[in-house]
C-alpha cells in the first residue's frame, strides 16, 4: 500500500521538495492545519467545504511519509509527529461533527477514545484497518451516527485484535525461552524491547537468541 | 478457574440481577466466553509442549486481564450498560484467586503476578467456590418458583 502511495505521489513530492523546498515535517503540519480548518468549517455546518478541506489534509498526510521515504528522511521523530498530529486532526474533526449537532458528543468522544486505543498498539501489532476520517466521506449515503458507530466499533475491535496479535508474538518468544511466566517473562519483555523497530516487533532470529542465551549463561 | 465455576458465577449474577435478552448474552459473553483466548493459545501449547500435560504454561492473553478494561469500559458506555464490566470483573476476581502467573497490564507493562489468596491451595479455593455458587444458584432458582 505504501509503495503504491509512493509511486502515485512521486511527482507531487518532487515538486514540494525540490521546487518549494518543503520538509516532511512541514507537510505534516500543513496537513494538520488543513484538517483543523476543515473542522472549523464542519462545526459551522459548511459540511461540503469542510469535507473538501479534510480531503486536502488527508492527501497532504499521505505525502509527508512518501517524501520522507523518497528522500531517505525517515526518522522516529517524524513518525511520532505524524502520529500525534493525525490523532489531533481526527479528534478535531470528530468534535466538529458533534458541535455541528450531527452526532452526539458522547459518540464523538468514544470514537476518539477507540482510535487512540488502537494507536497505542498498532505499531507493535502492525494491524490498523484505517477506518478513521475516511469513513466520514460516506455521509452522503449513511447517517453520521451510523458512521461514528462504525468508526468506534472497527477501531475498538482492531484494538482487541492488535492486543491478541501482540500476545501471540509474546507467546512465540516465551516458547523459545521456555519456562514459566514468572521466570521468563522479564527476559521475553526485555528481548521484545530490544527487537522492537519503528514498524513493530520482529521475532528474534535463532542466532540472536542463541547469543543472548550464551550471554545469560555466561 | 475452570469454566464450570465461571458458568455458575455468571448464572448467579444473571439470576440475581434478573437479566434477560441482550444483557444476559453480554453477561455470559464477558463472564464465560471471554475464556475463548485459551483456544487461541492451544496451537502454541501443542507446538511447544505437545500433548503431554505441562502445568504453568501461559494460557492467558490480554483478553482476560485487567488491561481489557481499557476497551470494555468504552464498550459499556457505548452500549449504555454496565453488564460487561460487572461480569468481566467477576471473571477476573475468580481467575486472580488461582495462583497461575498473570501479566495484568501487558503489553503496557511486563509485570507478573500470581494474584491474591496465593497461600490457599487452588483446588481448595475452587471446590469451596464451586459449592457456594451451586448452593446460591439453587437457592435463587427455588426463591423464584
Amino acid at each position: 500500500m505504501k509503495r503504491l502511495n509512493d509511486r502515485l505521489a512521486r511527482s507531487m513530492v518532487r515538486v514540494l521538495r525540490e521546487r518549494l523546498g518543503l520538509s516532511p515535517a512541514q507537510i505534516t503540519w500543513a496537513a494538520f492545519w488543513a484538517s483543523a480548518a476543515a473542522a472549523v468549517l464542519i462545526a459551522s455546518r459548511w459540511l461540503a467545504a469542510g469535507l473538501v478541506l479534510m480531503a486536502l489534509g488527508q492527501i497532504l498526510d499521505g505525502l509527508d511519509g512518501a517524501m520522507a521515504r523518497q528522500y531517505q528522511l525517515v526518522s522516529d521523530e517524524g513518525h511520532r509527529l505524524d502520529t500525534v498530529l493525525d490523532r489531533a486532526s481526527e479528534a478535531l474533526i470528530f468534535l466538529a461533527f458533534a458541535i455541528a449537532g450531527l452526532v452526539p458528543l458522547a459518540h464523538a468522544l468514544l470514537a476518539i477514545a477507540a482510535v487512540l486505543l488502537l494507536t497505542t498498539v498498532c505499531d507493535r501489532s502492525g494491524f490498523d484497518p484505517g477506518f478513521k476520517r475516511f469513513v466520514l466521506y460516506f455521509g452522503a449515503w449513511l447517517p453520521y451516527p451510523t458512521l461514528f458507530a462504525v468508526i468506534f466499533g472497527v477501531n475498538l475491535a482492531a484494538y482487541v485484535i492488535g492486543l491478541l496479535i501482540i500476545d501471540c508474538q509474546f507467546q512465540v518468544r516465551m516458547d523459545r525461552l521456555g519456562g514459566d511466566l514468572d521466570t521468563v517473562a522479564s527476559r521475553a519483555v526485555a528481548e521484545e524491547a530490544g527487537d522492537r523497530p519503528n514498524d513493530g516487533i520482529r521475532p528474534p532470529t535463532r542466532e540472536s537468541f542463541s547469543a543472548r542465551q550464551i550471554a545469560d549463561s555466561g | 478457574m475452570k469454566v464450570f465455576t465461571h458458568i455458575l458465577a455468571t448464572t448467579v449474577g444473571v439470576q440475581a440481577l434478573d437479566l434477560h435478552g441482550r444483557d444476559a448474552v453480554l453477561a455470559y459473553g464477558f463472564g464465560v466466553a471471554i475464556d475463548i483466548d485459551h483456544a487461541l493459545k492451544a496451537p502454541f501449547y501443542l507446538r511447544a509442549v505437545g500433548l503431554r500435560d505441562e502445568r504453568g504454561y501461559y494460557w492467558r492473553s490480554s483478553l482476560q486481564e485487567p488491561v481489557a478494561f481499557l476497551w470494555i469500559a468504552p464498550l459499556c458506555l457505548w452500549l449504555g450498560t454496565a453488564v460487561p464490566l460487572l461480569f468481566f470483573a467477576i471473571h477476573l476476581l475468580m481467575d486472580y484467586s488461582v495462583s497461575f502467573e498473570k501479566m495484568p497490564f501487558y503489553p503496557y507493562s511486563g509485570w507478573v503476578t500470581r494474584g491474591w489468596l496465593v497461600n490457599v491451595p487452588d483446588n481448595v479455593k475452587e471446590a469451596v467456590l464451586f459449592v457456594v455458587l451451586l448452593v446460591a444458584n439453587v437457592a435463587l432458582w427455588l426463591s423464584r418458583r
